[in-house]
């Protein structure tokens, strides 16, 4: 563990410090990262170590970039921590009642009610648009960080300094309470519940609570990260919603490789860079991320966290059998 | 199709019925579609217990493939009245994408289904770039060509002759797949295997084959759903996502692994997004979510399916 | 001695098949009950509806005074009773240490504390290392799928446990063991249930040579109904009684 935390911090440090050395463009990109990493850290433990797939995560990140959008367009509440609230509260709020209908069902079902829940919200968002602007979406006017406007600033410069450092700032917060989560003796019954739900019951464990609890930390994770990227792009868009959104969060956890708790994050990073990486390139860069995607079910299913991690597992074998080898 | 009359037009009791039966019928076509793709759908999850996030893009491949069967057919001197059997035989042709896909998701099968899932994702995201790749990005479409059957009834109702055509031929498929599970050899072989794989296998069911025929199957009808219904509508790559929502809710509400729920629930929904479109179109797919999770929570099971939760 | 577990004509039904008509029966603290029959018998469906997971057809099940016909396993831990199954369940990808403090977390209440550290929580590595140490686990770091067939049934009865219990049904718990290693298992039983309380143990057994060592009670099922509830020494002196309820072929001569 302690490794773990050092690699953290040495992660977080450097992250800090890429204002000072790159470029606005890949500085945008890390946002949408810490974004993403929000979200899916969300997502991991209601999948990873819940073991419950959501086709309906997306929902929640729309919501929290609506919510931003809503408060600061609509309502004149510019305080980001004020922002931030809403968004977590409405994100509650919408997810408890899914939660309590989907938590009673498992696998595909739950795949399903959620996909179902999620195209509600999309459809709602996309054909109401007296109310939420429709396909061209809601815009999203900068907030304020702790008080403070920056007003001198231009949209780059806000967002590449003080928004990133707050979105960052965000995702480490994040971070620690994930992890906190996780390593707690509710992280146990959740993993309990994923690996044997029914014996989990003889054990005592309250299953339903449980996942419910899961589900709507998770959409609390989703909605800041949705509204971190409402930030970002000033603008909340109703595909933000759409299912293969859904499956995109997916595809980046298991990129990362689920079940693991680096994982998502290492999943969002890589699946960021390498979807924009691949836009410049080509125009499929679908087909390529799909192959990506194929690779990985098929060959790497524990993601390319789990990868490294067998690697270091044989290459530590290797070394203690040719040290063994030596002495005999 | 539908003349765009406003309601104080719609007063006179006449003509309140014949809009009644042109929505009815526009939706009757819809379902026609849905059911094709949807039965596909049921065919693959109740055999394999696979469910086929890409229905919709077999269904987009179809669409396009179709398009481009009946121009090549018709520059090579197809004569215009026989263009529904290019259609039919680009839908049929495709049959050929089934086994190679069949065989990629079979290396997933022992697994957890999250996996067989992200694997028809990922189709999902491939089958899109090859269409853009070989149609572009812009929708196709055949222009008017169908109407070249006509059109059937009088005065204020008239329906194009194709649209009859394809739910004939919808209603064709349903029975010949009904009679095809219940009185063959195959068929009885498909329905043991998807009650229990174990004892089938160890039967003598050569059930890798049989996987391969029923996803072959499955894909099949939804390459020829998405042919058939193309020259009514525009082929768009946005079909491929849009229509595994619709594809689902039939599903849901037909119940998992139903032929007679996937006719069901076409009807239900095509005739849903019908009338919705004509009194309340903002309600036009909502109103099918709202169905699709009243149907999860209070019969999960759908009207036809098996056991739930 | 107060009761326990108490049923008052149970009767089960399935459509027209009788699982189980007229079962009265009471079960006490400090009594160690074997439930012997033939498969068929009824001896699971009583369990089950003994445990709330069936609801009797008619009749009445109570716990503590509390009716728990139908009541779940959930709401049954909670309330004192804990089960182990003839197939075994475990948690392939947790350690035993992770399965032993599952039972543990519910048992101290701790399952809702989202932002505690579980491995500096002593109570819970103390209680985990008691159980672990009374049923023989010693590498507790050890992924459950990877254990071997009967340490997997051990670690199963030794979760029940862990729930510190106060009535335990245990379903064929040394099935699958070697002859010489299923006394041992029966003490351990027996210590755990010393160890930690637990004021009564039910199991369903099919050894009679451990039914007879260990018990105090036997209750014997046939087609759905009790045909004996007696100690081990009447039953077993009863040698038509063995016949029909085990067997021509198993039963002592």
């Amino acid at each position: 563990m302690k490794a773990a935390v050092w690699v953290g911090l040495g992660a977080l440090a450097a992250l800090a410090a890429a204002p000072l050395v790159l470029e606005p463009y890949p500085l945008t990109l890390l946002l949408q990262f810490f974004a993403y990493g929000l979200a899916l850290l969300g997502l991991n433990l209601l999948f990873g170590y819940t073991g419950l797939l959501s086709f309906g995560q997306a929902l929640f990140v729309a919501l929290g970039a609506y919510s931003a959008a809503v408060c600061t367009r609509k309502l004149g509440w510019h305080s980001f921590e004020l922002v931030l609230g809403v968004a977590v509260v409405v994100a509650v709020v919408v997810a408890v009642p899914i939660g309590l209908l989907c938590v009673r069902y498992v696998s595909i079902f739950f795949g399903m009610l959620t996909l179902a829940f999620g195209m509600l919200f999309h459809s709602f968002l996309f054909k109401f648009y007296l109310v939420t602007g429709g396909d061209g979406g809601m815009l999203v006017e900068r907030p304020s960080l702790f008080g403070m406007r920056f007003a001198e600033m231009d949209k780059t410069m806000f967002l590449t300094r003080p928004f990133y450092w707050y979105a960052l700032g965000l995702l480490a917060v994040g971070t620690v309470v994930m992890w906190r989560i996780v390593h707690s003796p509710f992280g146990l019954h959740l993993s309990a519940i994923r690996e044997n739900a029914r014996k989990a019951e003889y054990l005592g464990v309250e299953v339903r609570r449980l996942r419910l609890i899961a589900f709507v930390i998770a959409s609390a994770f989703a909605a800041v990260g949705g509204t971190l990227l409402g930030v970002r792009t000033g603008l909340a868009d109703p595909e933000l919603a759409y299912w293969t959104h859904s499956g995109n969060l997916i595809f980046m956890t298991l990129l990362g490789g689920f079940s693991n708790f680096a994982g998502p994050l290492v999943g969002a990073g890589v699946f960021i860079f390498l979807q924009d990486s691949l836009m410049s390139f080509t125009q499929y860069w679908r087909l390529v991320l799909g192959v990506v995607l194929v690779v990985i079910v098929v060959l790497f299913p524990r993601g390319l966290v789990g990868l490294a991690q067998s690697l270091v597992a044989r290459l530590l074998r290797r070394r203690r059998d040719a040290h063994a080898h030596r002495n005999a | 199709m539908r003349t765009g009359t406003s309601r104080s037009e719609r007063l006179d009791p006449f003509s309140l019925v014949i809009s009644f039966l042109d929505i009815l019928l526009g939706g009757v076509f819809h379902a026609a579609v849905l059911f094709l793709v949807a039965a596909g759908l049921q065919l693959v999850f109740g055999v394999q217990k696979i469910i086929n996030l890409a229905c919709g893009s077999f269904y987009a491949l179809g669409a396009y493939t179709g398009i481009s069967a009946v121009t090549w057919a018709l520059a090579h001197g197809l004569p215009r009245g026989l263009f529904l059997f290019a259609l039919i035989g680009a839908g049929l042709g495709l049959a050929v994408v089934g086994p190679p896909v069949e065989a990629l998701l079979r290396t997933v099968y022992r697994r957890d289904e999250a996996f067989q899932l992200l694997l028809t994702f990922a189709l999902v995201l491939i089958i899109e770039d090859v269409l853009r790749m070989i149609w572009g990005a812009n929708p196709q479409e055949l222009g008017n060509l169908y109407m070249h059957y006509g059109t059937v009834g009088k005065g204020a109702l008239t329906v194009p002759a194709y649209n009859l055509l394809v739910i004939a031929a919808a209603l064709l498929v349903a029975v010949g797949l009904g009679l095809f599970l219940k009185r063959t050899r195959f068929g009885r072989l498909l329905r043991a295997t998807a009650e229990d794989r174990e004892t089938s296998a160890t039967l003598g069911v050569e059930v890798g084959r049989v996987y391969t025929v029923v996803f072959t199957l499955g894909t099949v009808l939804g390459t020829l759903g998405g042919a058939l219904v193309v020259p009514t509508a525009a082929a768009s790559l946005d079909m491929s996502v849009d229509l595994v929502v619709e594809a689902f809710a039939v599903v849901v509400i037909g119940g998992l692994g139903s032929i007679r729920g996937a006719v069901v629930g076409a009807l239900a929904v095509g005739l849903m997004r019908a009338f919705a479109v004509s009194f309340m179109p903002e309600m036009e797919m909502l109103s099918i979510y709202l169905v699709v999770i009243a149907v999860l929570i209070l019969r999960p099971a759908g009207l036809f399916g098996k056991a739930a939760a | 001695m107060p009761t326990l577990i108490e049923t008052h004509d149970v009767s089960k039904s399935y459509g027209n098949f009788r699982a189980l008509s007229g079962v009265t029966l009471a079960v006490a603290t400090d009594e160690f009950v074997s439930i012997v029959g033939h498969n068929g018998a009824g001896k699971t469906t009583l369990v089950n509806v003994l445990t709330g997971l069936l609801r009797p057809t008619s009749g009445t099940v109570t716990f503590k005074g509390l009716d728990v016909a139908g009541v779940g396993p959930v709401r049954l831990a909670r309330l004192g009773m804990a089960r182990a199954f003839q197939l075994v369940h475990i948690f392939p990808g947790l350690t035993v240490r992770q399965t032993l403090a599952t039972a543990v977390v519910s048992q101290t209440g701790k399952a809702f504390h989202l932002l505690a550290s579980l491995d500096g929580d002593a109570q819970v590595r103390s209680q985990v290392e008691v159980v672990a140490r009374l049923f023989g686990f010693e590498q507790l770091d050890l992924e459950a799928r990877s254990l071997s067939q009967g340490a997997k049934k051990l670690l199963d009865v030794a979760s029940a446990f862990a729930l510190r219990p106060e009535v335990i049904l245990l379903d064929e718990p040394t099935s699958g063991v070697s002859t010489a290693d299923k006394h041992q298992i029966m003490r351990v039983l027996v210590d755990a249930a010393k160890e930690f309380g637990v004021r009564a143990i039910i199991q369903i057994e099919h050894d009679m040579d451990l039914v007879s060592e260990y018990s105090d009670r036997v209750i014997a099922m046939h087609q759905g109904q009790v045909l004996a509830d007696r100690t081990p020494a009447e039953f077993f002196g009863d040698r038509e009684l063995v016949a029909t309820v085990v067997g021509k072929r198993r039963a002592r001569e």
